[in-house]
């Protein structure tokens, strides 16, 4: 009960003086709406770089090898392929430990594809029937081709939205017949559109055929672009990059010193550092958000300390007529911790309509993420405790008797 | 009602030397008196003040009041006596700024430990005949007025002891009039007063008289004149 009346007091002495509560509240205001916007975008920026990262790579639980070696990070190179992968290695990977199952892959660029004196040059991927599973690719019309047609190089292609557009503008593509460097192919499918990877450019000019034609009877090719192993346990994806690679050393009979004539890249790994990097960038500007925040505290701390002077007969008065030290303790506590407070939640306020203009300025989803915020009143809470003690100490000590003859 | 005995009050001064302001004081008060203490500034009525109204404890000695010797209590104790025993009246008044008349006399009221009826603000307010400023904030209510809330806000825990510093210092003549005709109807409803005061024709209302003169008690006569026994006057 008492507490309750003490609670009212605080609110009642805050609202006395106005204008110094508002001043008092404007540093955590501004602070508290800084990191709020600040950690939203931090936190939408990274949703949208996995986003755009799982939107090309397709799924977490594989692993891409690729010729050439030298670099080890980054995405593969489709262009200029060494001819160090080989199919034969491919099947040895797929008889490791720990790897579900494999897609062989090889690319060309510069090819023609033409229908009825239309023409494209789409990325042409030669690649095996597991393909769509394991880059979570959906066929949006027709169908892919199977293990059979890839076995008897059947001569079918399933096509990107791009390239359905460039070839067929206003006319059904499915079962026509399409001439990729005047071999002809059917189309028997239409990937689903993917939109932009990464760098921004399209995903969706691209043409798939089976890995085996392509190797037979379009590139005359026995090396691969690429292959992706799929995991049986994503979370082991270092314990299999170093399998693959022990692997490929011993059949490539590489030695060390001698340098790999392979890549691996580790999705999983790569999506870690990305993200990482990101956090990084985004713990420098919450700490100058804190930077502010702290300012905001500090001005609290020294008007309450201006306050306390200006109030000293208020005080001397509380105290006899029964208040304890703990008492004016309390009450000048609660007034910075309200202060702070609801300086918090309006710098929420004003950083969720920042959010909203930040979002639509950045091009990024309006990601609404609750944890930031949450956060921000909790630290503005704990801001009105720690900077709010000081001067609550100091009104406790007060003299009554010098502050009421005053 | 108080009892005191032997009471000293010692403080450290800067540079090393200690002043005694209070030397050894012993009285008693009865329930129903009212009492003037009056001498000098530096004769330690301040500091008897303080100490009668639990905002300062004795260096040495013992303070009965109400039964309760509250010599040795802690902060927090004296703060219980000080919200349910004693009321203080002060010279500047002391209402609180921005603050209507019947939020300050209530201010009591929040330090109470336990349930309280606010209704109770506005019944001592019209006591002391200002119901229909109760609204009012401070800064609209004559000098006069303002003690009276201020008396209002003393009486409102019905205390044992109104201690009252220069009550009338700052009022012209004719409020400092009303201020102790209404101090005098309280004194015969049957509180207990003390009074400190400079002035004679204040001092006169009191039906008895500690004089204090270098931390002692010089005399304590009735206000007829005649010097009480030192038995209860203490020893001068």
């Amino acid at each position: 009960m008492k507490k309750v009346r003490l609670v009212r007091q605080a609110a009642l002495a805050l609202m006395r003086y106005r204008m110094r509560t508002i001043l008092m509240m404007l540093g955590v205001v501004v602070g508290i709406a800084s990191l709020a916007i600040l950690t939203s975008i931090g936190e939408a920026t990274k949703r949208e770089t996995i986003e755009r990262f799982k939107n090309m790579i397709g799924t977490f639980d594989t692993i891409m090898v690729r010729p050439g070696g030298g670099r080890s990070r980054g995405m593969p190179t489709l262009v200029n392929v060494p001819p160090t992968l080989r199919f034969e290695d491919a099947k040895a990977i797929t008889e490791l430990p720990g790897i579900k199952s494999i897609a062989e892959m090889q690319s060309a660029f510069d090819i023609d594809i033409k229908y009825r004196g239309k023409a494209a040059s789409p990325a042409v991927f030669g690649v095996s029937a597991n393909w769509l599973r394991l880059r979570s690719d959906e066929v949006a019309d027709g169908e892919f081709f199977t293990q059979d047609q890839n076995t008897s190089l059947a001569r079918v292609a399933v096509i990107g939205t791009d390239v359905r557009s460039a070839l067929f503008p206003e006319q059904d593509s499915l079962g026509k017949t399409i001439r990729i460097a005047e071999v002809p192919f059917q189309v028997i499918g239409i990937l689903k559109a993917r939109g932009a990877g990464p760098a921004g450019g399209s995903l969706d000019n691209v043409i798939l055929i089976p890995v085996n034609t392509a190797s037979r009877r379009l590139f005359n090719r026995d090396y691969l672009t690429m292959v992706i192993a799929q995991l049986k346990d994503p979370v082991q994806s270092d314990a299999a990059t170093n399998r693959v690679a022990g692997l490929l050393r011993q059949r490539h009979h590489i030695q060390p010193p001698g340098l790999d004539d392979f890549a691996i890249t580790n999705p999983a790994a790569t999506m870690a550092r990305v993200t990482q990097a990101r956090s990084t960038l985004a713990k420098i500007l919450t700490g100058v958000a804190i930077m502010v925040l702290l300012i905001g505290g500090i001005v609290i701390m020294s008007l309450m300390s201006i306050a306390v002077s200006e109030r000293r007969r208020e005080i001397g008065v509380r105290r006899s007529v029964g208040a304890s030290r703990g008492d004016v303790v309390f009450q000048f506590l609660l007034e910075a911790v309200s202060v702070a407070f609801v300086g918090g939640l309006a710098g929420v306020l004003i950083g969720l309509g920042g959010m909203q203009i930040a979002a639509r300025l950045e091009k990024l989803a309006p990601v609404l993420v609750w944890q930031p915020f949450a956060s921000a009143i909790l630290l503005s809470v704990v801001i009105g405790i720690v900077f709010g003690i000081y001067p609550a100490w100091k009104a406790s000590r007060v003299d009554p008797i010098q502050a009421l003859r005053s | 009602m108080i009892q005191v005995e032997n009471i000293r009050k010692t403080y450290a001064r800067a540079g090393g030397d200690n002043v005694e302001a209070l030397k050894s004081i012993s009285f008693d008060i009865s329930p129903g008196e009212f009492v003037a203490v009056r001498g000098s500034s530096g004769s330690g009525k301040s500091t008897l003040l303080n100490i009668l109204g639990c905002l300062d404890s004795p260096s040495s000695g013992s303070y009965h009041l109400d039964g309760e010797d509250v010599a040795r209590y802690s902060d927090k104790q004296l703060s219980r006596i000080r919200n349910a025993k004693i009321g203080f009246i002060f010279q500047t008044f002391n209402l609180l700024p921005r603050t209507t008349a019947l939020e300050n006399v209530e201010i009591p009221l929040v330090y109470f430990d336990g349930h309280v009826d606010r209704r109770r603000a506005l019944a001592t307010l019209q006591r002391v005949g200002l119901e229909s400023r109760a609204r009012h904030y401070a800064s609209e209510l004559s000098g006069g007025e303002q003690q009276r809330v201020a008396i209002a806000r003393a009486l409102i825990n019905s205390p044992v002891l109104i201690l009252a510093d220069e009550p009338t210092g700052n009022l012209d003549f004719k409020a400092g009039q009303e201020v102790m005709t209404l101090l005098e109807e309280l004194h015969h409803d049957g509180r207990t007063i003390l009074l400190v005061t400079h002035d004679d024709a204040v001092a006169a209302y009191a039906s008895r008289e500690l004089r204090l003169q270098d931390g002692k008690i010089l005399s304590s006569q009735t206000v007829s004149g005649v010097p009480l026994p030192p038995a209860i006057g203490g020893r001068p």
